[in-house]
């Protein structure tokens, strides 16, 4: 029991700190920059986009994908941008060299990316019903609301994936950039996964979101949680494999950053 | 003269170099526009979609990907000496300043320019799309119109983001935005009447849509009044940058405060 409270407060603490030291928004400029120009100005893009190729019937489709791919700005951007600014500002060799709990140290990494996921969403779409007059009258909005926590912390567990790399690689980032943008692609964002070729397809169905934004858009539709129950089960088995796949990464890298004095490399 | 010329040359040649080696600069001509025109190719060529749809997605990831350089490698031309440590070297030698970011952003106009041609590629042996009635001349023109534009925008950009760190999150956290008002994968006609006001005012806009009505047959095409709007435009931001680049020097030279900005 002392040693489960003792995790819980380790993990507590680390979140707290990944929060005031490496939360790289946390300026009102920066926020205002990355956290409501960005997701305003990528909805309007590809509604505006969508609007003109499909016609303006078509403008919820567009916005609710657009709005539910930002939980990965927060989920992958903000969770590889924890690990490179450890990197940048020097303290990895600090954070490799304690006796915390790994597991625990890792998975905090992303528990103020999924909130800030979360409210990124919200104000993205009630901007988006505002500007272009969307009706969810017929939406099951609890169930839309889980689709969000759900895409949340699975593009999350994306991050912690790539995250990883960031022991090893100096510009991470780029990563995080590529696989944002790659995203709205692959996961059936802005037209039908359906649309791609076979081995998009099934990459796209071992990304988070695929399921997710599917559930979501039926959620919309005024489908039933037990309607869309296998998708976003499906959506957290997805979410879960890489994030234990990106933890099994990071044992493994950071034993070769270790050995190979990579910490401090950048 | 002779010397000055040199000067740019040899900044032009490093800034080259420099992109070579640079994922950054891979990034930004070559991923992130096929990825846009991958989205813009798909969501545009549904069956029985107009050609002039199909164009906006074959010339658009190519224009956010210049764009995309202009401002954010152009752009910080003297951001990166900074973060570099050659701030105080670059206003330490007798060239002028100018001389050095000439060379700079041409060099980082013409890897910009490279983003046309993955988008193009992937356009035709992906989705067998073409640009199907090229005025080839007037499209040569307006390219060169949208080009001096952009230079326009990445010189008025440079002492912006030096004077004002926070000018570039700003920017950046809006660059889809850009997008939108300059109708790089649309056009502007379908945004709401106060956004085309807003979009009136960038040259880029003007250029852009010289540059795809040079592509299609149907139109209107006011090609002189478009290219003499996009030049008058980008003629007025380089005025601004005259004074931009006065405050800079003045930062620089008489306070010492510009490495702190």
């Amino acid at each position: 029991m002392n040693t489960l409270l003792w995790e819980a407060a380790v993990f507590a603490r680390s979140t707290y700190l990944q929060y005031v030291a490496l939360f790289q928004w946390a300026t009102i400029r920066g926020y205002i920059a990355y956290k409501v120009l960005l997701p305003v100005t990528q909805i309007l893009f590809f509604v505006e986009l969508g609007v003109y190729a499909t016609g303006s019937q078509n403008a919820l489709y567009f916005a609710l994908g657009n709005a539910l791919q930002l939980t990965a700005n927060a989920g992958i951007f903000g969770v590889i941008a924890t690990v490179a600014n450890e990197r940048q500002y020097g303290t990895l060799p600090l954070l490799l060299g304690s006796p915390a709990n790994r597991l625990v140290t890792f998975l905090s990494r992303a528990v103020v990316n999924v909130i800030d996921g979360i409210a990124t969403v919200i104000v993205a779409l009630a901007i988006a019903l505002v500007l272009f007059g969307l009706d969810l009258g017929h939406a099951n909005l609890p169930l839309l609301g889980l689709c969000v926590l759900v895409i949340s912390l699975t593009t999350a567990g994306l991050g912690l994936m790539f995250g990883s790399i960031g022991l090893v690689m100096r510009d991470a980032i780029i990563i995080a950039n590529v696989v944002y943008y790659a995203l709205l692609i692959v996961c059936g964002i802005n037209f039908p996964v359906s649309r791609l070729p076979g081995v998009l397809q099934v990459i796209a169905y071992s990304l988070p979101l695929t399921r997710g934004v599917e559930a979501a858009r039926e959620a919309v539709a005024g489908a039933s949680l037990a309607q869309v129950a296998g998708l976003l089960g499906g959506e957290l088995l997805v979410g879960a494999t890489w994030a234990l796949a990106g933890y099994a990464l990071f044992i493994y890298l950071e034993n070769v950053s270790r050995r190979g004095g990579l910490q401090e490399a950048y | 003269m002779t010397s000055l010329v040199r000067a740019a040359w040899s900044a032009f040649r490093v800034s080259v170099r420099l992109r070579v080696i640079s994922p950054w600069a891979y990034l930004n001509w070559l991923v992130f526009p096929l990825i846009f025109a991958t989205v813009g190719l798909y969501v545009l060529s549904r069956p029985g979609a107009p050609s002039s749809h199909l164009v906006y997605g074959v010339l658009g990831g190519g224009l956010i990907g210049y764009w995309s350089v202009a401002y954010l490698d152009g752009g910080n031309g003297i951001q990166e000496e900074r973060w570099n440590g050659t701030l105080e070297q670059i206003f330490g030698v007798p060239t002028p300043l100018w001389t050095i970011i000439l060379g700079k952003i041409i060099g980082s106009l013409l890897f910009g320019l490279l983003a046309f041609l993955p988008t193009a590629a992937f356009a035709y042996v992906g989705f067998h799309a073409l640009l199907p009635n090229v005025d080839a001349s007037r499209f040569a023109i307006s390219l060169c119109v949208l080009t001096f534009s952009f230079f326009s925008i990445a010189i008025t950009l440079t002492p912006l983001f030096a004077l004002w760190r926070w000018a570039f999150s700003m920017l950046n956290g809006f660059e889809l935005g850009v997008y939108v008002l300059c109708g790089f994968m649309f056009p502007i006609a379908i945004l709401a009447t106060p956004l085309q006001g807003v979009a009136g005012l960038l040259s880029p806009t003007w250029a852009t849509r010289a540059l795809y009505a040079s592509t299609v047959a149907e139109g209107p095409h006011d090609f002189m009044l478009w290219w003499l709007l996009a030049i008058g435009l980008s003629l007025a931001y380089l005025v601004g940058a005259y004074f931009l680049y006065s405050l800079v020097e003045r930062e620089a030279r008489v306070s010492g405060e510009l490495a702190l900005a």
